[in-house]
């Protein structure tokens, strides 16, 4: 059964947009803007043979002159006394945790000649199993940010001495704690234990002292839900890979949820087809289409501000199912297409083996999801409260108390940590507070918004600078250890605490004293120290240097994990029913605040590799926006291009550009938080440099009720804006002009024919091209290839983000993005599908926009088909065509073929023709239309020298006017096999990993050698999912993608 | 003008030839001075029972000038004379085994251990007790007598530089001259001559140029000839231009800059024959030979502090000077302490420059190809002053991987390779890429991929 679904990008593709299909036909729409640039200084082009003549003569005597330039002298600049462990050329790999967030994945830091580059997920941790999301990767960035505090400041100057700094700060806190003053320490969640014990120590010292844990995005509901219930605030360790039925309401669990790593990796092991065994199914009910809601085998969207009511109707019919009692609810809900009673058959048929999450913050609709999985018997199986999670902590109540006590004088001294509440709390209160607190320090990294407010700012280390361990997971350690020296005078937080409570430890003896080690000095943190005293205890008997060390190396350490136990239920769901029905009134526009899969909570608003990336659903980049429903949208008159105004209680933002979202749910709107940062830096804006804010901040919306700051507002007043804005979306720049690139079938196809949905007939093509000789049997050397699976592939992007960092893509910014400029070497196509299966449509599919039309009009305005859609996500890079269109187009020989299968870009060769681009099929081919790396209108990164030192020394930063495109990562192909070749034996399958593999958190690449008949690649190209992407042009791509197979009923 | 000008080079050129001759004979002829010297205090110290020679020979052989010098502590103690402060038994033991004598609770060795910072000697096993006492007889010979340098060794001639063309140039030139001269005699010869003879001249009507040229030429158009010689002009420029540009633009073979440091290659990789190894560590697990780093230095010149036939009276060369200074150490000190915190890295010029775009790796063809390092760097054991040997053009490499044989039999990693070469064989397919005329099994760098762009470029 082939299908004949048919795909889109973007409405503009959908409806054939005129504009859309004028810009559509040029590969490079935007011509070179000369007369713009010419008239503007009095030039013009229709100049005279004197002018001609005039210029020929400079450019000649300019050339003549130019060619006159000698040779530079280039140093080498030896080290004095080399460290045993660095050869320089060589890379050297060291364990640590992610700090970007506080999940605390266990990853790998590529470090050379004492720089770190690169950072991947360790395949030791049980958090991050290999894999890293965007946001880890784009850390290392942060690193080398221009805009971090290069020295402590106090009231904005700077002090370059720590020692004056901190007796002033340890006298002012010492004067609070005699004189029976607060203090509070108001931290984001850390789960270190030393630092934990730091902050002890800093209680000991200062009795008034308080900790406050306090997230941006919280998740106060689950914890307070937790405490009610089973009487332990804390968030259970949820196994995806444990359940075969996951039902989630608006949880995006893939994208920004608790751990997303660890979930991709848990819930991609059972999505995978594979013979005799079942896949899992997961149904998602939510009202933005989230990155989890694309991946969903089912979706259905509903109005977030009734999700308790929705859940609460699931409790009820999985009662029904089950024989329990029922909640009482005034009346229960149906979704269309009786989602709530199929998906509870569902549940109560996988009793044990289910998983109903929520990502509501509220506390009420918690204990129903806690409930419904109580009567399901989930806990101790697939949720275990017993080996907790540790990664958020923060009761949003704690923070609106310390808010209400600081601005009411109750609280004298204030240090911030790791928090940024005036950007990401109820900002003008904080601002106020904060002035009338005797102390404030703030640790933050950068002159943050909150920094700016305080007296002292005592800038915190990088974690790649830093010594620390945490517990993400209760018995799971992960431990940090520093990978270059302070780049800037830093001082790490705890280090800071212990130093203001006198606490600080005795540094350890020099190992090194009278060895006569040449000059070689035990110059450690005393971090180090304090940390290695608190694992004194923990390591048990035996050597503590070998075992702390081993630790360190392994950057893992388990306490042995307790059996998880179905925990006492204290709940009482009758009691929670009324709260759960009042928390749902309200008819009017819910307006839902989501977390984006690239910024996330807008603490890396300055890191330009997470703007650049498209989100994941939208392929919106450098913006947030106001998603709407097609239907409202209708009603504003409101198209792609317009903006609304909006007001969500006491706030009103004008102009926000506007977004038609497909599956978006009718009545509500969504909008991502983090943006508007205006204390950022250069990139995410910044007040005070006078650069300009991304987006629109969303937090001051958010307001605390029932314990908790709540993600969805309701009743929001939307009207049509007067400005016009084009977001910056990547969605159509590279049109699929209905082709067939995608494929999918239903599980139940699968399990009668492997090749569901696959079984296109192979079409017969001649070609005048001899076969080359790798393509043939028998062949000595290697046959790169790929295969993609796109039923593990999420679309969360991490490996647009690896790619970018390993090979020096740069950053272009909004501006260039609009041209269609963007210079990812791999990008990852959404396509929508309509997925309507109500009745008013014949047939299950929409294929045409005329029957498009129609149905629009049957709908009676209510456009529900448009809430109905289905996604695919596909990674798209260069194919390595075996019979490549652009190589036989190059005029310059710069593009051409291996014998190891690769497509090579020879950068010293193009002229930049770009006919390369114009032939490729795949749309894959980027230019250079700048040099990005030396150029101050792109002040990203690239362009400043602190920025540089994240470049890859292996791979060449390409300059204006070539081609360039995905490698297949040859640098790591070239000393993958040089190292088999020193070792002289074969590569081993697995060796060569490319950047975005590496990454993965779904494991959906995966790389290798062909022509080894057991290589895990060679696998996959047997499968008889697989299918090559325009196969009948007959290009013979190396790229391998595997059909989708979703668990559902009809495709 | 020129011409005195290159005449005066020419003679100063062959002066100080002449001048560096004449000092390189002293210095030839130095050593033969200090040998004799010491045949006649060998001849002196007969009644020690050791072989003051042998001792030298032992001496040198397990390196322990790299430690100690005779006259001065360093690393460890100054050695002259040492059989006479110390039993001979003792010193057999300590040299053999100082650690086992540590342990015995010996006061003596005890105490040297303290005084040198705990810093402890490697133990000798290999020399035999008989071998000691060679050794000793020659720690024991007396200082020899200062003999003041002319001229300081170790200061390294300056590179020759190749004159003939300049030379040539010049001769040219003066023959110019010359011929403008005697033509311009020669034409007031004739013009005097015709004068007196009372003739009119045939060629007074031409103008210079037709008088210059053939007959053929000159009858020309004049337009014609003018785009003509133009067009000569503009071909063998080009051609020129193309050629220098191709050779010599970027291209800087032979470049032999005056490095910080006048460190010999000559002296130590030829004379001393240390590994290149032992320096470059990065050149077999590295795309970087590496320069190697001041400690590698120290390895041995913490011991050794000037050059043997150094006898210009200074304590430290003012080269190895240079190395402490960079490192802020204090030969004085002992212990870790001698290292200072205020080394100064020793900015070295960088000699081989590759091209842009170009990856390299040092460990592909050094560690995996088992190159000579002189294959591409020259005879680098005789440079007193580094030079790049090669041009370092892609061609260069071309050529060398077009003719080069990969060894496919001896590494598994071309296990495949050479499986299909071999069978290429047995079957005798003629026509086979993989074997040469001579009928052998040949895989070269090119048959295996090495032409690729992607191999060098990324």
């Amino acid at each position: 059964m082939s299908n004949h679904i048919k795909y889109w990008k973007g409405e503009e593709e959908l409806v054939k947009d005129p504009s859309f299909l004028a810009v559509q036909k040029n590969e490079f729409p935007e011509a070179l803007p000369l007369d713009e640039v010419l008239s503007e200084d009095g030039f013009e082009l229709n100049s005279n043979r004197r002018d001609f003549l005039k210029y020929f003569g400079f450019s000649v005597t300019a050339v003549a002159l130019a060619a006159c330039y000698r040779t530079p002298v280039r140093k080498a600049v030896p080290y004095l006394v080399k460290p045993e462990d660095v050869t320089p050329g060589v890379a050297n790999y060291y364990s640590s945790t992610c700090g970007s967030c506080s999940v605390g994945c266990g990853v790998e830091v590529k470090v050379r000649e004492g720089r770190p580059i690169k950072i991947d997920g360790s395949p030791r941790s049980s958090i991050s199993k290999g894999g890293l999301c965007a946001q880890g990767q784009a850390g290392i960035l942060s690193l080398y940010d221009t805009e971090r505090l290069a020295n402590p400041t106090k009231n904005g100057a700077e002090v370059t001495d720590w020692a004056k700094l901190d007796s002033e700060i340890s006298a002012a806190l010492k004067s609070m704690a005699d004189g029976g003053q607060r203090i509070v320490v108001l931290s984001n969640t850390v789960h270190s234990p030393s630092a934990l014990r730091a902050v002890e120590d800093f209680k000991k010292a200062f009795t008034t002292a308080e900790h406050v844990t306090y997230d941006a995005i919280s998740y106060s509901g689950i914890l307070q839900a937790n405490k009610k219930d089973f009487g332990k605030s804390a968030i259970p360790s949820y196994k995806f890979d444990k359940a075969e039925l996951i039902v989630s309401f608006g949880a995006d669990f893939l994208g920004t949820w608790i751990s997303p790593v660890e979930f991709t990796k848990d819930y991609t092991t059972n999505r995978i087809p594979t013979a005799g065994r079942e896949m899992s199914k997961h149904i998602q009910f939510e009202s933005t289409l989230s990155l989890t809601g694309t991946n969903a085998d089912d979706r259905y969207p509903i109005k977030a501000g009734k999700e308790g009511l929705y859940l609460a109707s699931l409790y009820n019919a999985v009662a029904q199912e089950t024989g329990g009692k029922p909640m009482p609810v005034a009346q229960n809900m149906e979704v269309a297409g009786n989602g709530i009673a199929k998906t509870a058959k569902l549940l109560a048929a996988a009793k044990g083996k289910s998983l109903v999450i929520s990502g509501s913050s509220d506390m009420a609709v918690q204990c129903v999801v806690n409930g419904i999985n109580m009567m399901l018997e989930n806990y101790g199986k697939t949720i275990d409260l017993t080996n907790h999670s540790n990664q958020y902590k923060g009761t949003d109540s704690d923070e609106e108390a310390v808010l209400n006590d600081l601005s009411a004088g109750k609280i004298a001294g204030i240090i911030f940590w790791g928090t940024n509440p005036v950007y990401n709390s109820n900002g003008k209160r904080w601002e106020e507070a904060i002035k009338k607190a005797r102390l404030s320090v703030s640790f933050s990294l950068t002159k943050d918004e909150t920094a700016t407010h305080c007296t002292y700012v005592c800038p915190d280390n990088h974690y790649l600078e830093s010594w620390g361990d945490a517990e993400p997971k209760a018995g799971v350690y992960h431990f940090v250890q520093p990978t270059i020296s302070n780049v800037f005078n830093t001082r790490q937080a705890p280090l800071s605490l212990l130093t203001w409570a006198g606490a600080l430890p005795q540094r350890e003896a020099d190992p090194f004293d009278g060895k006569g080690n040449n000059g070689q000095k035990f110059n450690t943190s005393l971090y180090y120290s304090y940390m290695k005293d608190t694992w004194k205890g923990m390591l048990g008997e035996g050597d503590l240097d070998e075992k702390f060390n081993k630790c360190l190396h392994d950057g893992v350490w388990s306490a042995e994990a307790k059996e998880a136990a179905a925990p006492a239920y204290e709940g009482n769901i009758a009691e929670v029913a009324s709260a759960v029905e009042a928390g749902a009134k309200g008819d009017g526009v819910d307006l839902v605040l989501y977390e984006s899969v690239g910024v996330r909570d807008g603490a890396h608003g300055n890191n330009p590799w997470l703007h650049e990336m498209p989100d994941p659903v939208s392929k919106v980049t450098w913006d947030n926006y106001i998603a709407l429903p097609k239907a409202l949208a209708v009603k504003l008159g409101v198209g792609e291009g317009d903006t609304v105004n909006l007001k969500a209680g006491s706030l009103s933002l004008s102009n926000i550009p506007a977004l038609i979202q497909p599956g978006q749910a009718n009545n509500t709107v969504g909008i991502a938080l983090g943006y508007g940062r205006t204390a950022a830096g250069k990139v995410g804006g910044s007040k005070e440099k006078n650069y300009d804010s991304i987006g629109f901040n969303l937090y001051p919306a958010m307001t605390v009720s029932g314990g908790s700051r709540q993600r969805v507002v309701k009743n929001v007043e939307l009207t049509k804006g007067d400005e016009t804005y084009r977001l910056a979306q990547t969605q159509t720049h590279h049109s699929i002009e209905g082709r067939d690139l995608v494929r999918e079938s239903t599980f139940s196809a699968w399990k009668k024919a492997p090749n569901a949905g696959n079984d296109k007939p192979k079409t017969h093509v001649y070609t005048i091209w001899e076969k080359r000789d790798y393509l043939k049997d028998g062949q000595p050397n290697h046959r790169w290839a790929m295969a993609v699976d796109l039923n593990a592939c999420t679309g969360c992007g991490a490996c647009v983000v690896s790619c970018s960092i390993e090979n020096n893509v740069p950053v272009v910014g909004r501006d260039e993005i609009l041209k269609r400029r963007e210079m990812h070497w791999i990008r990852i196509d959404r396509y929508y599908a309509w997925a309507n299966p109500g009745k008013e449509v014949e047939g299950n599919y929409i294929t045409r926009e005329k029957e498009m039309k129609k149905v629009d009009a049957s709908d009676k305005g209510n456009y529900e088909h448009w809430e109905h859609v289905k996604v695919v996500h596909q990674p798209m890079m260069c194919q390595h065509c075996s019979q490549a269109p652009c190589e036989s187009v190059c005029p310059v020989l710069a593009t051409t073929h291996s014998s190891e299968g690769l497509n090579q870009m020879t950068y010293n060769r193009c002229i930049g023709t770009k006919y390369c681009g114009n032939n490729c099929p795949y749309k894959v081919r980027r230019f250079n239309w700048f040099r990005y790396n030396d150029n101050d209108h792109f002040d990203f990164h690239f362009n400043n020298p602190l920025g540089k030192m994240v470049i890859n020394p292996d791979v060449t930063v390409r300059t204006r006017g070539v081609m360039e495109k995905c490698s297949f990562c040859v640098q790591r192909i070239q000393e993958g096999k040089l190292k088999a070749k020193r070792e002289g034996r074969a590569v081993t399958d697995g060796e060569v990993k490319t950047a975005c593999q590496r990454t993965c958190p779904a494991n959906a690449i995966v790389f290798g050698d062909l022509h080894d008949k057991n290589s895990e690649v060679s696998k996959l190209y047997r499968n008889e999912r697989g299918f090559q992407v325009l196969e009948e042009l007959n290009v013979q791509s190396s790229v391998m993608y595997l059909t989708k197979i979703r668990n559902t009923e009809n495709v | 003008m020129y011409k005195i000008f290159y005449l005066l080079l020419t003679c100063f050129y062959i002066c100080s030839a002449k001048n560096s001759l004449h000092s390189s004979m002293i210095r030839h002829f130095k050593p033969l001075v200090f040998s004799a010297i010491l045949a006649i205090t060998l001849s002196l110290g007969a009644e020690t029972k050791g072989n003051a020679d042998e001792g030298k020979k032992i001496y040198e052989a397990n390196n322990c000038g790299s430690c100690h010098n005779l006259d001065k502590k360093v690393v460890g103690p100054a050695l002259r004379g040492v059989g006479k402060r110390r039993d001979i038994a003792w010193l057999t033991k300590w040299i053999r085994n100082n650690q086992a004598l540590i342990k015995s609770g010996d006061a003596d060795a005890n105490a040297l251990l303290k005084e040198y910072g705990g810093a402890q000697m490697s133990t000798f096993e290999n020399i035999t007790p008989a071998q000691v006492v060679d050794l000793v007889a020659y720690l024991d010979l007396p200082k020899p007598p200062p003999t003041g340098g002319a001229k300081k060794p170790g200061v390294p001639e300056p590179p020759k530089s190749d004159n003939t063309l300049y030379i040539l140039l010049a001769l040219i030139g003066i023959f110019l001259v010359l011929l403008l001269i005697l033509n311009k005699v020669k034409n007031t010869l004739r013009k005097l001559n015709a004068e007196a003879a009372g003739e009119e001249l045939a060629s007074s009507n031409k103008n210079w140029l037709q008088r210059l040229l053939p007959a053929r030429l000159a009858n020309m158009n004049q337009v014609v000839l003018a785009l003509f010689s133009f067009a000569i002009v503009v071909i063998l420029g080009g051609g020129y231009l193309y050629s220098f540009g191709i050779t010599e633009v970027g291209v800087q073979k032979g470049y032999a800059p005056k490095q910080p440091i006048a460190y010999s290659h000559k002296l130590h990789a030829g004379d001393l024959k240390i590994d290149c190894k032992y320096c470059h560590i990065g050149v077999e697990e590295s795309k970087s030979a590496t320069i190697p780093s001041a400690n590698i230095c120290m390895n041995c010149h913490k011991g050794i502090q000037k050059r043997q036939d150094d006898e210009s009276g200074v304590d430290i060369s003012p080269e190895i000077q240079k190395i402490y200074t960079a490192l802020d150490y204090h030969p004085e000190k002992s212990g870790a302490e001698q290292f200072g915190s205020n080394g100064k890295p020793i900015q070295w010029i960088r000699i081989h420059n590759l091209p842009d775009h170009a990856y390299f790796n040092h460990s592909q063809h050094v560690k995996v190809g088992k190159l000579q390092c002189q294959t591409c760097h020259g005879p680098i054991e005789k440079m007193e002053v580094v030079q790049q040997w090669s041009t370092l053009q892609m061609g260069w490499c071309i050529e060398c991987h077009r003719n080069t044989g990969i060894d496919v039999a001896n590494n598994n990693y071309y296990l495949a390779l050479h499986e299909k070469a071999s069978k290429d064989m047995k079957e005798n397919k003629s026509r086979s890429k993989y074997f040469g005329p001579d009928g052998k099994v040949k895989v070269t760098v090119a048959l295996n991929g090495g032409l690729e762009c992607s191999k060098c470029h990324y």
